[in-house]
């Protein structure tokens, strides 16, 4: 087996988390107000990811506009430095990167009121800094911030997270070592409800684990949105502040 | 961006005016504010991002690794930018890729001696450029990014012997220490030219306007090649007089000192 | 510092400078705010009622009381209602809806808006108004040369780029709005037409307030057209706008003689501005300027950019009297350019409330 002990005899992962902790979490939005209509900026462990919403639009091309919704499209920039090694090759038009793009377009597509914007496009681009695992769900999380920045109306939040099956115990979110040498589970969870947008298994994972790792997962996507819910009102609070001062 | 005729003849008129009106005020030789973060990617060796007013974002990590120089020569620092929405193989990022490759050789203080580590090692920098968003061309705004990234970039401190030539050893670090790389990046200006005045850092709505446009690279206190120029615009691009060039290197020379302190005291 | 370039360092990693960051203190250590609670509200809506400007998220569940019309920013789900967005609740009658903190403009019918043009189309303009859709000026919508009572010809379609192309910048009024929220203009009043002899900025549209009158004369001979959108036009002062601010009650002022302004008459014509059956020249879709306007002219309306950028970044409503508090504020500054530096923003913006607060006419919102 690996050389690190990934899950000690005493419950201490890596990083000295416990199976059931999320890594730190800090977000915040209206980061790019001169760039993009929405924009966050999150830190979820050693992920650093900016997200911009450009819209709802004007269409740039007229063959994208649909008369009755607004059209998606999401682009993810995984920078060249973003891991501790330098990668040789570019990231775009990589096959996983388009699988993304793909993955997260459905699960916000439902999310989004997107029939309230028809003949609009709502473009969202995300740049991912440095990544140390559980990448996916912390695009999701930062899109979802973005989103809300932008005013564009959601039905909820969508938080995400990862899940890994150490043996038999789940390990919540988990970082790169711990993806690396284990199955793991990714999930978008549709605010505090049990639904879920987003499930991604893409190794082998018995299935009789699949409902412990679930409600693990599901339980740590709600502390994520609890976590974004605070960053928001706090910024919302201030603004209501400056806004009474007017 | 399409700025209406009334609105280029109102610029134009201000800019050309004696002195220069420009439409936010600034001096000739006045830049736009910017925002310097350095240091906030554990993972790179050096890296820094630059915001200006006008919400243009350049992000520049530098990454350091150890290669073998006796049996490639292939150079020692490599470029490598990424413009948001623009393709790897678009125009404005060629041209600019070609540019800074350019401006990275210029002058001393920037040769291979520097990252040389003993006779048979060398240290490959890897300088990333990621432009999030910009206005109008972000040449400036890159060099000023790559300056700070550079600037504060640090590598690990060697600890085996410099003379490795007869020994087969690979070079050895210090687990904790780090030393400063000290490269100082060339600054790159762009200098805007309307009817018979020059302006530094022209914004998107100046760079409408503008006949002509020089890019002027400057390191150590002296200007240094390249020197190009470029058109900013499809409507006006005429030529210009060449003691305006004169004029604008002089004007780039008594003001490049000041930004330079400014970067390196942030 | 220097005056040639400013640079300011950021510490402790890549935070982002948004109003969560030190600006807010300045704000918050001298002023007695209203504090709304906030504490208790994050463990995700267990409650029944949200009141009135409270803060919700969405998914938050605003009420489960069916009375209430559902208005933007809500969503009806098995008999609640929840929000879809982050932003303050508005009830208004029986109206219950969310106004998101930040978000594209909508318009309204009667809007004064300001807006560029980014196609012309078959006898009509598309008209980029920073909102979520172009919106449209049809031909029939414009006063042509010739009598606004003429009739349109085939000749007026084959040469709408004569009157407005691309890139044309026209302050216009929103006529009315489409199924889908875009709206249509028209500039069927001299008020309205293409613009000329100044620059155009742009803020955030919330923070222009939509009241009876968007255009103002201000000191220094300049005139500012604030756009509901949030597009704002500075010109030079003309003799139109001398005239539309003087109640002049007779007809026949001499000022509009020979009028050399924005939207300039016929010169020979000497009849009331006021009066619709006037007739339109050629000259309203000129893109000539006006040739007399002097470098102190254009100096203010420099310094006018930099005020309203200023308040816009401190996120100060505009009003006439703001701007005109901000420029007598910023007179401080001979050096215009000095304006664009982040503290002598705040302090413009800090010295335009206090002023505001000691006239007391401070809660004009």
């Amino acid at each position: 087996m690996s050389r690190f002990e990934i899950y000690s005899p005493e419950g201490l992962r890596l990083d000295g988390r416990r199976w059931n902790e999320v890594r730190r979490f800090e977000c915040s939005i209206n980061t790019h107000a001169h760039a993009a209509d929405g924009s966050s900026y999150l830190e979820q462990g050693n992920n650093k990811i900016i997200t911009l919403v450009k819209g709802p639009k004007e269409p740039s091309l007229r063959s994208q506009a649909n008369s009755l919704k607004a059209t998606m499209d999401v682009s993810v920039n995984i920078t060249r430095f973003s891991k501790f090694e330098r990668s040789a090759i570019s990231h775009k038009n990589e096959r996983r990167v388009l699988e993304i793009q793909t993955a997260l377009l459905r699960t916000f597509e439902k999310n989004i009121m997107l029939h309230l914007y028809p003949r609009t496009q709502i473009s969202i681009q995300v740049h991912i800094l440095q990544q140390d695992g559980g990448m996916f769900a912390s695009l999701i999380n930062g899109i979802t911030l973005a989103l809300i920045d932008a005013g564009i109306a959601m039905y909820d939040y969508v938080s995400g997270i990862s899940i890994g099956l150490f043996d038999t115990t789940p390990l919540l979110d988990v970082n790169t070592l711990e993806e690396n040498a284990m199955s793991t589970v990714t999930l978008g969870v549709i605010g505090k409800s049990e639904k879920l947008s987003l499930l991604s298994v893409e190794d082998k994972i018995p299935l009789d684990r699949l409902e412990s790792v679930l409600a693990i997962g599901i339980a740590g996507a709600h502390r994520l949105r609890d976590l974004m819910d605070e960053e928001l009102r706090k910024h919302a609070h201030k603004r209501v502040i400056k806004a009474s001062t007017k | 961006m399409t700025l209406s005729i009334a609105e280029k003849s109102y610029l134009y008129d201000s800019l050309t005016a004696s002195p220069s009106i420009r439409p936010d005020g600034r001096k000739p030789h006045q830049f736009r504010p910017i925002e310097v973060s350095t240091d906030f990617l554990p993972s790179s060796n050096g890296s820094s991002r630059i915001i200006s007013g006008d919400g243009s974002e350049c992000i520049v990590s530098v990454k350091a690794k150890v290669i073998d120089h006796t049996l490639s020569d292939e150079e020692l620092i490599q470029v490598d930018l990424d413009i948001a929405g623009e393709r790897t193989d678009s125009p404005q990022v060629e041209t600019l890729m070609s540019l800074l490759n350019k401006v990275l050789k210029s002058g001393p203080g920037f040769e291979h001696s520097r990252l040389q580590l003993t006779e048979r090692y060398s240290f490959k920098i890897f300088i990333d450029i990621l432009v999030i968003s910009s206005n109008c061309n972000p040449a400036s705004l890159i060099s000023f990014a790559m300056f700070s990234a550079l600037n504060t970039t640090t590598l690990p401190k060697l600890i085996s012997s410099f003379d490795d030539l007869k020994v087969e050893e690979l070079p050895m670090f210090d687990d904790y220490d780090l030393v400063n790389l000290k490269l100082k990046s060339p600054l790159v200006f762009l200098l805007a030219i309307v009817g018979n005045n020059l302006i530094v850092d022209p914004d998107a709505n100046e760079s409408e306007v503008c006949d002509n446009a020089i890019i002027v690279t400057w390191l150590d206190g002296k200007i240094r090649s390249p020197i190009r120029t470029l058109t900013l615009n499809n409507s006006y691009s005429k030529g210009f007089d060449p003691t305006l060039l004169q004029k604008g290197l002089k004007l780039i020379e008594e003001n490049a000192a000041a930004v330079l302190t400014a970067l390196e005291s942030s | 510092m220097s005056d040639v370039i400013s640079v300011i360092k950021r510490q402790s990693g890549l935070k982002y400078a948004s109003i969560d960051n030190d600006e807010m203190e300045n704000f918050s250590s001298d002023e007695d705010v209203p504090m709304v609670d906030i504490d208790g509200k994050s463990n995700g809506g267990k409650r029944n009622e949200a009141a009135a400007g409270e803060i919700v998220t969405p998914g938050e569940l605003i009420t489960e009381d069916p009375i209430w019309m559902r208005g933007h920013g809500t969503y009806f789900l098995e008999n609640s209602t929840y929000s879809s967005a982050a932003g303050t609740i508005s009830r208004v009658n029986r109206l219950l809806s969310v106004i998101p903190l930040k978000g594209r403009y909508t318009p309204e019918t009667g809007d004064h808006i300001v807006g560029r043009i980014t196609d012309v189309g078959n006898k009509r303009w598309k008209v980029d108004i920073g909102g979520k859709q172009h919106a449209v000026l049809m031909l029939g919508s414009v006063n042509l040369p010739g009598g606004i009572l003429r009739r349109k010809s085939e000749s007026d379609e084959l040469q709408m780029r004569t009157f407005l192309k691309e890139g044309d910048v026209l302050n216009a009024e929103v006529q009315s709005l489409f199924q889908d929220g875009s709206a249509s203009l028209h500039t069927r009043s001299l008020k309205y037409g293409k613009l000329r002899d100044g620059l155009l900025i742009q803020v955030p549209s919330s923070l222009v307030v939509r009241s009876k009158n968007h255009t103002h004369n201000l000191p220094g001979n300049v005139t500012v057209l604030l756009g509901v959108n949030g597009f704002i036009w500075l010109r030079k002062t003309s003799k139109m706008d001398v005239a539309r601010e003087t109640p002049s009650a007779g007809p026949a002022s001499d000022i509009s003689e020979g009028p050399t302004g924005a939207k300039s008459l016929n010169p020979t014509n000497s009849v009331s501005i006021t009066r619709l059956e006037e007739e339109s020249s050629w000259k309203i879709y000129s893109d000539k300027n006006d040739p007399s306007i002097t470098p102190s002219i254009r100096q203010n309306i420099s310094r006018y950019a930099n005020v309203i950028k200023a308040l816009a970044f401190c996120e100060i409503g505009l009003t006439h009297e703001r701007i005109v508090i901000g420029y007598e504020a910023s007179i401080a500054y001979s050096n215009i350019g000095e304006l664009i530096e982040r503290e002598v923003m705040e302090s413009i913006g800090d010295d335009v409330i206090n002023i505001e607060k000691m006239r007391g006419n401070g809660a004009t919102e």
